[in-house]
């Protein structure tokens, strides 16, 4: 079976104290670390899986500059066989961009299923897995906690809202958004990082894509990115941990919540 | 009449020395065989080299191999240990003088002759008196107290050899007992042990007098060659192996062995860390043979004390018994490749959970009498776990975020310094490149977001700023300093810490570095390149009590019975244990009780490194609740460290354990500063 992963770098954003940036259309990111975005982790580990069971390879693909090869590598150490970068150059992307570059360059490619993460955990949109199925006329299905290859097509398990799960069948090829926890992503070490360099890792330019200028176009304006104002009514708990769960039990028994 | 010597007699016909040469022969061949067998693995295991600073290497080898300085740790074991080293010691020439008076080479004749032959003569009686009570002691000891240590050693080996041993001196006794008996030359000699067989033998027929001499001799020539060749099949090994281990005896303390000795850039290599046998140094199989399976070590590792699936003496039985497979006296050649379908020996004879049980304490090295090695194989195993993803769950996001933010907490750098914001009236310099200092002080992951050891942190600053001293912390351009990352097998990301952190600290210009806790401390001075000017708080505090620029005046307010813990790394691993006590002596009014286990007898409170990400579930109790149940045992309600990582355990264990009535932990810089301020 042979499976592309799409993955994406983005910045840890746990504790970190967002500043907006002077053109209002974005945060500062200079002082951020990045990461592999955590569904994609799951993506690339799904693939894995399924490479080592049946076989094929696994193709690891980024738009992004020479930083986000990092992600590439780590896919690669990960137990990729291939990776693909595609530099973008100047361009400003969005879900829609980014969809019309990755389906130019998978177009070519032999594949039988290709993973992507639910969402990317920077602008967490959501749209870039539906809509590269849409441009490639692939079946896909979202938010997937399951994968079981059956012949030709696949038992897959989707995650619905409250709690339920649906499983059903789908043809291959086919476009699969994966869930976090669907797997348990393996740790790569640092070693196994550097000696995934020895693995192809190819550049292409997004110029030499041969995609139109309205391909390249965004869909998505941002007006203005700020921070949520200040709100009334949050209650600061204060103290050592002990004190904190007590107020806090207390407030959810006032609450009426019986515990 | 006079004593024929029983080689001069025939045997079948044959002269008997014939029969002498023959054992000879036969006994050292087999011997020198099985040792070359044996030789092979120890060959084909990676370098490690052991022969730096020999004039250090030959003191310990007679402090610990000869004198056995370590042995009485368990007194009457020990002692009796030495007592039997030490008739091994002057019989061994006994034992060449009747192999070699066989072989009618008596080369021993002429110093026999001189005045040392009869002192020899009384001098090797006596221990071989001394090695049979003491066989003795030691067979009883072993049947009657039955100590917990030797669960899971070899025991009929030990009482085999022991009573092997019992039979070469009673064959040496009779055989000088019964020509005592025949000589009638009037030679008047002390002869305790001959005598005492010449006793039992008093009154025999002349015909009985001389079987029992010849039957005597040849039992103890045949038992000693089969001895020879028994010792290296088994925990015995020792008694061949035991004083080359000792000799090449790792000199330092506190570091990781590099991933290859001799490998600067890890690059190079193929693969991190052990997987099988031949993957570990040649000291290190050296070191499987050699156990003597006495126990000492899981006596004391704490990890075997609170139930963890390792106990450090059978982790060695069971690689030692490996390598007897992996290398048969029959049959392996080198390189071989082990058989199909056989258990794997990491996560198979040994199980992955066992190697992560390890706190990397150092109990068992301090106690083992033959200066066997723990840690860098324990570690050298975690490097091939976390190399080929094995490693616990939990630790992908532990590693991910000290890797990208410089902590394991994943907080952001930039955040690093923000503790000293929270300090009124004490101002903390966070320095940038280029900046000259007279202390840095190396804060440390937990010690910059952990809010217990940030106030550890916290405390240690004020007690800076109030000595007057001129320091400054690295802020956000420290990164972790690598300790655990190093000891959760994660090598290449230990050393890019290492880069950058080294990076940082060439640029700017310090004295010496003050760290909070003893691992930053530990691996900063023995882990790190060079020879950074390193100390523990309470190294540099204690200077500063004793030369009048810290007064702590302030009588504690409670009455209070305190008991200080020794943390492993400041403790074992560095020798450090009397800075702590001294600075707490200087406390007023403080009342101190030692624990029965202190000093570098310590009992980990769980370690700062795997137990923090990674629950071992095979556990009866926490280690630092049973810690603290030996505080108080000691009689104590308030236990001290010294390390944030036994607070927080500590803390963790008093509140899990319903004890905050009872007990109280504090940390000796919170307790020195509060005695400092008005
Ligand atoms: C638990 C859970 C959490 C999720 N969290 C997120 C999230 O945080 N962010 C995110 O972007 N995505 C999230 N998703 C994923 C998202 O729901 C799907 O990826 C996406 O909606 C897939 O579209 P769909 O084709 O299933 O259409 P649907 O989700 O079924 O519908 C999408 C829209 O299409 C239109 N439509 C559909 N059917 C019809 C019809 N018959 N007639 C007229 N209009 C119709 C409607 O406007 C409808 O709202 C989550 C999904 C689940 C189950
Ligand atoms: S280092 Fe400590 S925990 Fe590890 S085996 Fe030795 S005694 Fe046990
Ligand atoms: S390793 Fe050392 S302390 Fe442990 S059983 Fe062997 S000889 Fe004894």
């Amino acid at each position: 079976m042979n499976i592309i992963v799409c993955i994406k770098r983005v910045p840890l954003t746990q504790e970190v104290d967002l500043e907006v940036d002077e053109l209002k259309k974005g945060v500062k990111k200079d002082a951020l670390a990045y990461v592999i975005n955590d569904w994609d982790n799951y993506a690339v580990e799904e693939a894995v899986l399924l490479q080592e069971k049946f076989g094929g390879t696994v193709t690891a693909i980024t738009i992004g500059d020479e930083d986000d090869e990092e992600i590439l590598r780590r896919a690669l150490a990960m137990g990729a066989d291939k990776s693909i970068r595609i530099e973008p150059g100047e361009r400003e992307l969005d879900g829609f961009v980014i969809s019309k570059i990755l389906a130019k360059t998978i177009r070519d490619l032999e594949y039988d299923l290709i993973l992507t993460g639910v969402q990317a955990d920077d602008d967490n949109a959501a749209m870039v897995g539906t809509m590269l199925a849409e441009e490639l006329g692939l079946s896909h299905a979202a938010v997937v906690t399951g994968m079981e290859p059956e012949g030709s097509d696949a038992i897959i398990r989707v995650e619905l809202e409250g709690g339920m799960d649906e499983v059903s069948k789908i043809k291959l090829p086919s476009l699969l958004t994966i869930q976090t926890g669907i797997n348990e992503p393996r740790y790569v070490s640092i070693m196994g990082i550097r000696k995934a360099r020895k693995k192809e890792l190819v550049v292409i330019n997004v110029e030499d894509l041969g995609l139109s200028e309205d391909d390249l176009a965004q869909r998505t304006m941002i007006e203005e990115v700020f921070l949520p104002p200040e709100t009334e009514g949050a209650e600061m708990i204060e103290g050592d941990p002990s004190s904190v769960a007590s107020q806090i039990i207390q407030i959810i028994k006032e609450k009426g919540v019986s515990i | 009449m006079l004593s024929v010597h029983p080689v001069n007699d025939t045997y079948l016909g044959l002269p008997g020395y014939v029969f002498a040469w023959a054992i000879f022969i036969a006994g050292l061949s087999l011997f020198f065989y099985i040792i070359y067998k044996r030789s092979l693995l120890i060959r084909s295991g990676e370098a490690d080299p052991r022969l730096a600073s020999l004039g250090r290497r030959l003191s310990d080898l007679l402090t610990y191999g000869i004198i056995q300085k370590r042995q009485p740790r368990y007194l009457w074991a020990g002692v009796i240990h030495i007592m039997i080293f030490w008739g091994f010691v002057v019989l061994g020439l006994r034992s060449i003088d009747l192999v070699t008076q066989g072989l009618n080479m008596p080369i021993f004749h002429p110093l026999m002759q001189t005045a040392f032959g009869p002192f020899y003569d009384s001098l090797k009686d006596l221990f071989e008196l001394i090695v049979l009570g003491a066989c003795l002691w030691a067979i009883l000891r072993r049947a009657l107290i039955r100590p917990e240590r030797y669960r899971g050693s070899h025991q009929f080996e030990a009482y085999f050899v022991l009573g092997l041993i019992s039979f070469l001196m009673l064959t040496d006794m009779f055989y000088e007992g019964s020509a005592l008996l025949m000589d009638q030359s009037g030679q008047v000699k002390w002869l305790p042990a001959s005598e005492l067989a010449a006793l039992i033998l008093q009154g025999s027929a002349p015909r009985f007098l001389a079987g029992t001499h010849a039957v005597s001799y040849w039992l103890h020539i045949l038992a000693l060659f089969f001895f020879l060749n028994f010792l290296p099949l088994g925990k015995h090994f020792h008694i061949i192996t035991a004083l080359p281990n000792v000799f090449f005896k790792r000199l330092s303390k506190g570091a990781i062995k590099p991933a290859r000795w001799g490998v600067e850039d890890i690059d190079e290599l193929e693969s991190l860390g052990v997987e099988k046998i031949e993957d570990f140094t040649w000291k290190h199989i050296l070191d499987f043979y050699t156990c003597t399976e006495c126990g000492r070590c899981s006596d004391n590792c704490p990890a075997n004390a609170i139930g963890r699936p390792l106990s450090p003496k059978m982790l060695t039985i069971k690689l030692r018994d490996h390598c007897f497979d992996r290398a048969p006296l029959f049959g392996w050649k080198k390189g071989g490749a082990p058989a199909e379908g056989a258990q794997a020996m990491v996560g198979g004879i040994i199980s992955n959970d066992e190697i992560w049980s390890c706190t990397t304490c150092g109990a068992c090295e301090e106690e083992c009498p033959v200066f066997i090695e723990y840690i860098d194989k324990i570690i050298d195993m975690r490097r091939h776990l976390i190399e080929t993803s094995q490693n616990p769950k939990t630790f992908n996001q532990v590693l991910m975020h000290v890797e990208k933010t410089g902590n394991p907490f994943g907080k952001p750098a930039a955040k690093r310094a923000d503790w000293i914001k929270e300090m009124e009236g004490t101002p903390v310099r966070a320095l940038s490149e280029g900046d000259e200092v007279d202390v840095l002080f190396f804060v440390d992951s937990y010690g910059s977001y952990d809010p217990a050891a940030q106030s550890i942190a916290s405390d240690i600053a004020e007690g800076l700023h109030i000595a007057g001293i001129d320091f400054g912390i690295l802020g956000p351009l420290e990164k972790d300093s690598g300790h655990q990352v190093r000891r959760m097998g994660e090598e290449g990301l230990f050393q890019l810490l290492l880069e950058e952190n080294m990076e940082t600290l060439n640029e700017i210009r310090f004295n010496r570095i003050v760290t909070t806790d003893p691992h930053a401390f530990n691996t900063l001075k023995n882990d790190y390149p060079g020879s950074l000017q390193v100390v523990h708080y309470t190294q540099f505090f204690v200077d500063l009590v004793d030369n009048g620029s810290l007064k702590p005046l302030k009588r504690l307010e409670k009455e209070d019975m305190y008991t200080y813990h020794d943390p492993c790394y400041l403790g074992r691993h560095n020798g450090i244990y009397d800075a702590p006590r001294k600075l707490l002596r200087a406390i007023p009014s403080l009342n101190l009780v030692e624990m029965e286990r202190s000093r570098d007898r310590s009992f980990c409170c769980g370690g700062g490194d795997v137990m923090l990400w990674y629950e071992i579930e095979q556990e009866e109790m926490r280690m630092a609740e049973k810690r603290i149940q030996m505080a108080k045992e000691a009689g104590a309600n308030v236990i001290v460290t010294a390390c944030p990582f036994c607070y927080i355990h500590f803390e963790d264990a008093i509140k899990t354990g319903g004890m905050e009535d009872e007990m109280r932990v504090v940390d000796l810089m919170g307790l020195l500063v509060s005695t400092l301020r008005n």
